[in-house]
């Protein structure tokens, strides 16, 4: 679905990316691991196109889609759920969930879309009128799910997505991103800070530090390694 | 008698702070999407004001008839000048965060600096060695800028260079028009008759060019909040990295919205001589410039309908307090208006920063 090779990019003067390959297999969950500063983030934002490559190739659907700019990559079904939430605080649920479907064919599947949204999260179409930044962290990260889930993608990277939340709306949103994998067969690369929990849930994992990728595996095979989890997790 | 005058005065200050609200809306608009503090705001009016005078004096048509081409000519002139300026200072990259190198701001300094002092010294504004000190200072002010912010504060020297560009800007529109047209102040005739209410007398100009500009406040607000263009462009105001992940091109609505807030400020220019159809000049911009900012402030600065109504409310100021002025003896009401405008400026900026109407 989705293949990165050698990849490198930066800000101005600062490399960040040191030419990681990764590879996202169609409907798996596959995580990106790794401390703090360690070009997760980045990984993602050059994928989408807001940060150019400077060298090597991001492949989408066989395509080669290096240098394709941000919405256009939406149009072809990847989606962003960005660190730190990024909702529009100052409209209300529902007018957050329809900025999802801004482009001109999600809007088309919007209607089926939506009732997908609040399926998923009951809670926001009972708070559909309330604006975004008045309602709780969880459910705040609820509506920016919601709103990637509006844009009708096929893989849905996200950045940190437990950040900052309790304990059992952690367990939440996991049970979110299995069920986004189960029942709607969406495809995820998923940043995560928390380690126990992200290596429970995906079918493959990368561990990155200083830009590129220092080990690659089942899960199964990364929590037997001492070494990795000691060096990189934190475990 | 003092009464009857004051309330016939705030009937007018409500009429023109309609206008004065409308001509706020640009300048909040691209400060809301960009973060930049348009400095030339005031050489938009007046290109507004040439636009309607040449319109009407030349073609013979109508003020109202002009305000879509002001708009038209407005957008065009906010695209030249974002690309030609503005981009390299306000390039979105990374998440959304803006990340300008210093060298870019630098150049885009140096660049529009020197042709407005060249601008200034070909209208005779600046003497030679006047213009030549000035740029020598200039550049020295740029290598400043350069020094202290060029390395590890990108952002803040691009903020900086905003400034500095957007006051080139005004100034090379001003002498660029003062070429054209002189520095001669002009005035243009449209007399369509006026209405009476008994406290003060009200010309149809002034009442349309108020209703024009409560039209168009209401326009922007549909369109802002109904509308896929307008719900976009309020996405990137609110996040422009929520925006980016909805798939709004957000670059793109960078340029529109700078473009769009210098065509409302063009179109605002021509509904202004409608209330003050005198006094047309190249120069005229400067107290617009400093009254849009005590306007904005007003309104809580991003908010283009805050301006709006920071507007209104600043008319009604103006007016009132220039009316109890008029009455103290020894006092000249005019510029003791405008220091009391200032006033409450600097009172709302130390018990409310955020703005008066702005909730929050």
């Amino acid at each position: 679905m989705l293949r990165v090779e050698k990849l490198e990019s930066g800000y101005g003067p600062m490399q960040v990316l040191w030419g990681p390959d990764i590879e996202v297999k169609a409907g798996t969950i596959t995580s990106l691991l790794g401390p703090n500063g360690a070009g997760k983030s980045t990984l993602l934002w050059t994928i989408l196109g807001s940060v150019k490559t400077r060298q090597g190739r991001v492949l989408y659907k066989e395509e080669d889609v290096t240098h394709m700019q941000p919405h256009r990559k939406v149009d072809l079904g990847l989606a962003m759920v960005p660190e730190g939430k990024h909702l529009f605080k100052e409209m209300t649920v529902y007018e957050n969930l329809v900025m999802g479907a801004y482009r001109r064919d999600a809007m088309a599947r919007k209607e089926e879309n939506l009732e997908m949204v609040y399926s998923m999260f009951p809670i926001l179409a009972e708070r559909q009128k309330q604006v975004a930044g008045s309602l709780s962290g969880g459910q705040q990260q609820m509506v920016t799910i919601g709103r990637a889930l509006m844009t009708n993608p096929t893989l849905i990277m996200m950045d940190e997505p437990s950040q900052g939340l309790a304990p059992k709306l952690v367990m939440e949103i996991f049970e979110t991103i299995e069920k986004m994998k189960r029942e709607v067969g969406l495809t995820i690369l998923l940043v995560e800070q928390n380690a126990a929990a992200s290596l429970d849930a995906a079918d493959y994992v990368y561990v990155m530090h200083e830009g590129s990728i220092k080990a690659e595996g089942t899960p199964e095979k990364i929590k037997a390694s001492d070494d990795i989890k000691e060096a990189y997790l934190g475990l | 008698m003092i009464f009857e005058q004051l309330a016939g005065n705030l009937v007018q200050g409500l009429v023109l702070g309609a206008v004065y609200g409308m001509a706020t809306m640009g300048l909040s608009l691209i400060f809301g999407v960009l973060q930049i503090v348009n400095v030339g705001h005031g050489a938009f009016i007046m290109v507004g004001a040439f636009t309607a005078l040449m319109m009407f004096q030349a073609l013979g048509i109508p003020p109202v008839i002009a305000l879509p081409a002001a708009l038209i000519l407005g957008m065009l002139l906010g695209m030249v000048i974002y690309y030609a300026a503005v981009k390299p200072l306000v390039s979105p990259s990374g998440s959304g965060i803006r990340k300008p190198s210093g060298r870019d701001a630098g150049i885009a300094v140096a660049i529009f600096i020197s042709l407005m002092v060249v601008m200034r010294f070909l209208s005779g504004y600046y003497k030679l060695h006047t213009a030549f000190s000035i740029f020598v200072g200039l550049l020295f002010l740029y290598g400043l800028l350069l020094y202290v912010y060029g390395g590890r504060r990108q952002e803040k020297a691009a903020e900086l260079a905003t400034l500095l560009v957007t006051f080139a800007f005004g100034v090379i529109l001003e002498e660029f028009v003062k070429q054209l047209f002189t520095s001669e102040a002009r005035g243009y005739n449209w007399d369509i008759g006026k209405l009476d209410i008994g406290i003060t007398v009200l010309p149809y100009t002034k009442l349309l060019a108020a209703l024009g500009s409560v039209s168009i406040a209401v326009i922007l607000y549909l369109w802002f909040n109904k509308t896929r263009a307008g719900m976009a462009m309020r996405s990137v105001v609110e996040d422009s990295v929520g925006a980016r992940v909805c798939g709004v091109n957000v670059d793109w609505q960078y340029a529109l919205s700078f473009s769009l807030g210098i065509g409302l400020t063009v179109t605002s220019g021509v509904l202004l001589t409608m209330f003050i159809p005198v006094g047309i000049n190249p120069y005229m911009g400067g107290p617009y410039t400093l009254k849009a900012f005590v306007i904005a402030v007003l309104g809580g600065l991003a908010s283009p309908y805050g301006a709006f109504f920071g507007g209104l409310v600043f008319g009604l100021i103006e007016n009132g307090s220039y009316t109890l002025f008029a009455v103290i003896p020894g006092v000249e009401p005019f510029a003791l208006t405008r220091f009391f405008s200032f006033l409450i400026l600097l009172v709302i900026l130390l018990i409310r920063p955020t703005g008066l109407l702005r909730a929050k």
